[in-house]
């Protein structure tokens, strides 16, 4: 009988990982792209949970992801401010047309 | 329970309890007089000073902060040493600068009611960055390196009036969030071969054998892809002339000097805990073979030099410009790098120290003019050097000590890096170290060749300057001669500062 | 033998088939009869204005980013709460300058009125002396004010 192991988690988050990759390269929408960084981190929170469990490492990882949990929804917060501040001054998120600074 | 550890602990990091503390204050202070800032700036000085006070009393006072467990495992989350005392006062003494350069700033005091969260912001930098330079811990690592983005991405944003601010701070969180979200992921699988995150640990584990070098070596170029972005290091650079060029100049000041000093004080140590088996007694660092670490490191270096002083050619604004010359300076530094050897270590900490002046030097200059005529563009700089030739002789001071050149304090800086490139007979990068200046030269004197020898269009308006401002460019010009001469001093301070925490 | 992905495809099953089949055979049994009002979008009993699609007022989205953080601090206090028996008069003095940070962003937001539902001022209806600046504004309010009586 096959269980769910280390495998499995390690398996789920590296495609967690490539899916942000992805998206942050593949979007336009600066909202998208957020999204994408959000799936980075939540990969590594669950590798993090992962080794933790299995690995016996004791609850580092898991306090570690805690952690980033946290972080994660700071980063959140500031991004969609500037997101928004963008929005006001461009009137639209789309990254691909932002380009004032390119000289 | 017994918490004499984590008193012990707490005493350990007295500069950053402060910090901790003006930052409340500061707080505090902007909620109490919601009208009047001018008492802030006040405060944040007194914060930094006393923490600097803290800091050179406790030089020598050495030891693990927040130990893991108090009997188990002896290594903490910080570890204070010398080395992370000078990165600590490097950036002191550059935020004592960054204040004034706020202070005297048009665009900071436009800002009216909001100067009291510039410089909250600012000091979360602040309090990042000195958590950064002495971090012991992956996590702490990232936890500190998090806050000290996140006021970044702010303060990059912070001048709501032009486009490009908004535009910088969004390029800067991206690129930052994704670069951060990278280096964790790396983290993570590190934490899954060695089951630690803290570096002393690492390094036992790595010398006890059994870990997979190809995934180590995987996660590890993950881990440098996100101190490469905190210094600028080419592949992972394109952040850096954006958000340089749109955000406000003190903040670009402080990230060209201050962020990329914890960024290489955070790869420097990195490498030198974890990986450094052992030091031989010429104080070369023989290191785990994950990957060939020499080549790796030179081709970033090489990279960095070659691809921001060819791009900062073709640069017309200013800002962009510097913030081109100041990833070829990233590419400089790596060199000290790339030698593994204390000798490398002690050229970078004189070069960060000559590097911080000279470069908040010439941003303060840019920002004078820009403030007054409102452009950084190079073709409105013509005339002026005959119009206000203090600015126009102290601007080519600092510029000229950017390229290295003698006999100012850059070519100091240059001088010990090649010497401790020949010592490590990497004579090649050397040379390419020098073609590379060669290079930087001809964009600098551009600046200068358009501010005396090119006939303005119009008439050129003289730039009154107050004494405060008068004063400001002869204390950064002062060191910037001297230290060209007699800088026994600063590298005899350097020397001492060399001292890591051991097993 | 079912492997332990097998058992959550077979609860996945289930659950799927339930409701398939538990909204059938409500469709198979109950009476159909539609009309006007009964096809109305449901609002509490309000008659629907407009479109959905309509455009939040932006201090929703403050209050949002607000409530993001708060909420997440929480987090920290979970493993705290935890061992803070262990901890005595040491672990309380931690959590109080968790907590006191905690309050010093909320008295921030407060004063700096990010917590206040600002409605747009209604200007009360003014007479519009720009026209006449050379007139002493009081004779014109008087002179008016007995027009309208």
């Amino acid at each position: 009988m096959e269980t769910i192991g280390l495998n499995h988690f390690l398996v789920v988050s590296a495609i967690l990982f490539s899916l942000g990759i992805y998206s942050v390269v593949t979007r336009k929408n600066a909202i998208m792209v957020l999204m994408g960084i959000e799936l980075i981190l939540n990969s590594a929170n669950i590798n993090f949970v992962a080794f933790s469990k299995y690995g016996n490492y004791g609850l580092g990882g898991q306090v570690t992801a805690l952690f980033v949990i946290i972080l994660a929804a700071a980063e959140a917060a500031i991004a969609l401010a500037i997101v928004l501040n963008l929005y006001k001054t461009f009137t639209h998120i789309n990254i691909d047309e932002i380009d004032e600074l390119n000289s | 329970m017994d918490f004499s550890s984590l008193y012990d602990s707490l005493a350990l990091i007295k500069p950053e309890i402060i910090i901790s503390v003006t930052l409340v204050l500061i707080v505090v202070l902007d909620l109490i007089y919601d009208k009047n800032k001018k008492l802030v700036p006040y405060l944040a000085l007194l914060g930094l000073i006393v923490s600097g006070i803290y800091i050179l009393s406790d030089i020598a006072n050495e030891g693990f902060a927040f130990k893991m467990s108090a009997t188990s495992n002896k290594f903490g989350l910080l570890a204070l040493d010398s080395f992370g005392s000078y990165f600590k006062l490097l950036i002191i003494l550059t935020s004592v600068l960054i204040v004034f350069f706020a202070k005297h700033s048009v665009e900071i005091e436009n800002t009216g009611k909001r100067q009291g969260e510039f410089y909250t912001l600012l000091f979360g930098m602040i309090l990042g960055m000195m958590f950064m330079v002495s971090a012991s811990d992956l996590i702490m690592i990232y936890v500190s390196m998090e806050l000290l983005s996140f006021s970044s991405y702010v303060l990059a944003g912070f001048i709501k009036l032009r486009d490009r601010n908004s535009e910088a701070s969004l390029k800067y969180i991206i690129f930052g969030g994704v670069a951060s979200g990278v280096m964790l992921f790396g983290i993570s699988l590190i934490y899954g071969l060695t089951g630690t995150t803290n570096l002393y640990s690492i390094n036992a584990a790595l010398q006890s054998g059994n870990i997979n070098l190809i995934v180590l070596g995987f996660s590890l170029l993950l881990i440098v892809a996100g101190i490469g972005y905190k210094i600028s290091a080419v592949p992972f650079h394109f952040w850096t002339p954006d958000v340089y060029e749109g955000a406000p100049i003190s903040i670009t000041a402080f990230l060209s000097v201050a962020s990329k000093a914890a960024g290489f004080a955070i790869l420097i140590r990195f490498i030198k805990t974890a990986f450094v088996t052992n030091v031989d007694g010429s104080g070369n660092w023989l290191l785990v073979p994950v990957f060939d670490w020499k080549t790796l490191i030179s081709v970033f270096a090489i990279l960095t030099m070659t691809l921001g002083n060819f791009a900062a050619l073709w640069q017309d604004n200013l800002k962009r410009m510097l913030a081109y010359s100041s990833i070829a300076h990233a590419g400089y530094l790596l060199l000290g790098v790339v030698v593994f050897s204390q000798i490398g270590i002690e050229a970078i900490l004189i070069y960060f120290a000559i590097y911080m002046l000279m470069n908040l030097g010439s941003f303060y200059i840019v920002m004078l003019i820009a403030d007054k005529t409102g452009s950084e563009d190079i073709h409105d700089y013509s005339g002026l050097g005959y119009v206000t030739p203090f600015l126009g002789v102290s601007f080519a001071v600092f510029l000229v000590s950017l390229t290295g050149l003698p006999p100012t304090a850059g070519f100091i800086g240059k001088l010990y890096l090649f010497i401790a490139l020949i010592d490590a007979k990497m004579t090649t990068l050397a040379v390419i170290a020098v073609l590379n200046s060669v290079v930087s030269l001809y964009y600098y004197i551009r600046v200068l060749k358009h501010m005396f020898l090119t006939k303005p269009n119009g008439e050129v308006k003289e730039i009154k300057l107050s004494t405060a401002n008068v004063v400001y460019v002869i204390v950064l010009l002062i060191p910037v001669l001297v230290l060209g001469i007699y800088f026994s001093p600063l590298v005899n301070f350097a020397e001492s500062c060399l001292a890591f925490l051991s097993f | 033998m079912l492997t332990e992905f097998g058992k959550i495809f077979v609860f996945i099953l289930l659950a799927g088939g339930f409701v398939a089949i538990a909204l059938v055979a409500a469709s198979l049994i109950r009476p159909k009869r539609p009309t006007k009002e009964k096809l109305k979008t449901y609002e509490c009993g309000e008659d629907p204005v407009g479109s959905p699609w309509v455009r939040f007022n932006i201090r929703f989205y403050v209050v949002a980013l607000i409530f993001i953080i708060f909420d997440v601090e929480v987090v920290m206090l979970f493993p705290w709460a935890l061992v803070y028996k262990n901890f005595g008069v040491y672990g309380f003095i931690v959590g109080a300058i968790f907590l006191l940070v905690l309050f010093l962003g909320m008295a921030y937001e407060w004063r700096k009125g990010d917590l206040e539902w600002a409605r747009p001022k209604i200007e009360p209806p003014k007479m519009d002396i720009k026209f006449k600046p050379e007139i002493a504004p009081r004779p014109v309010e008087e002179k008016t004010v007995s027009e309208v009586e």
